[in-house]
């Protein structure tokens, strides 16, 4: 099966989960995973994310681990009866991607006032963070080239210090 | 002996099936389901939810993926047996544990081979490549740097 995602009108991946309040940390841990692939929250318990082999994979780990806590899970393949509804939900995902992006721009233009090895750290550490986001990024917003940009002038910018020990 | 996993392998159940291949059973044979409820009896599943041989919470309560979980069970304690399942690891589960930049490449590099070949072609494409990898560690650790 070809799936494509952002094509206008899905397929998604959809998880349907319950898992039980106590003990909290499994719980805690299925939320920091959901939390990590950008997914939308359709519902309480219901998450989605555009379907592709690797989505639906992380899923239905994800579902299993759910169940291995002694609850309740499910990984579905779904289509919107209406495309307004695919368009709600890859607009929610878009403004999500936006905030972080914009907060690694931030983040970037405030560390080019640093000093150059302090740069250079922060520099690669804005860099894996950016990582990070384009990879629960699957409806870029126009921030993206922003952030990605201002990452690369504060690494161009500690390159060219020769005095930045590698 | 006949190995199951699921169909439309990446680089989990790739790596599995050279691990299983090279250092468990040198007559493996693998096949590849969609419906998990076709597993058969007499074959070992492995990288399939819900099976022993699986995604697992390690001793030191981080999660492992399935190729540590077989070295586990298989007592395989060779280092860069070890080092290999890193780069599986942070490919397959991108947790951050391990800094393996190389694991994003092989990442996307099988993950283009699934869109092209068939499981058993991928498998055949692939062990070469495992193989190169586990030289180049070898050499690294003879060496005490990269090899060239």
């Amino acid at each position: 099966m070809t799936l494509q995602p952002g094509d206008g009108r899905g397929p998604w991946v959809l998880l349907s989960y319950r898992v039980p309040r106590e003990p909290s940390a499994p719980r805690i841990a299925v939320w920091r995973k959901l939390k990590r692939l950008g997914v939308a929250q359709i519902g309480d318990g219901l998450a989605a994310l555009p379907a592709d082999a690797r989505t639906r994979e992380h899923f239905e780990w994800i579902a299993q681990e759910v169940r291995d806590a002694g609850g309740q899970a499910g990984v579905w393949l779904a289509e919107p009866t209406d495309p307004a509804q695919h368009r709600a939900l890859a607009a929610e995902m878009t403004a999500a991607r936006a905030q972080e992006y914009t907060a690694v721009t931030a983040a970037a233009q405030q560390a080019a006032a640093l000093p150059p090895v302090q740069r250079r750290r922060a520099g690669e550490r804005l860099r894996a963070e950016l990582g990070r986001v384009h990879r629960r990024d699957f409806f870029p917003p126009p921030q993206r080239d922003q952030a990605q940009q201002a990452v690369r002038t504060l690494l161009v910018q500690t390159d060219d210090n020769q005095e930045v020990p590698r | 002996m006949r190995w199951a996993t699921r169909a439309g392998v990446h680089i989990d159940r790739a790596a599995c099936a050279w691990l299983i291949g090279r250092f468990v059973d040198r007559h493996a044979e693998f096949v590849f389901l969609t419906d998990s409820a076709d597993l058969g009896t007499d074959t070992t599943p492995f990288d399939m939810p819900g099976v022993d041989l699986s995604h697992h919470t390690g001793p030191d309560g981080h999660a492992e993926c399935s190729f540590e979980t077989i070295l586990r069970r298989y007592h395989l304690d060779d280092p860069l047996l070890w080092r290999i399942g890193q780069i599986v690891h942070e490919a397959d589960l991108e947790d951050e544990r391990f800094d393996v930049p190389e694991a994003q490449g092989l990442d996307v590099v099988l993950r283009g081979l699934s869109m092209i070949r068939t499981d058993d072609e991928v498998l055949a494409l692939t062990g070469p490549l495992f193989d190169g990898l586990y030289e180049y560690h070898r050499r690294a650790g003879v060496l005490g740097r990269e090899p060239a």
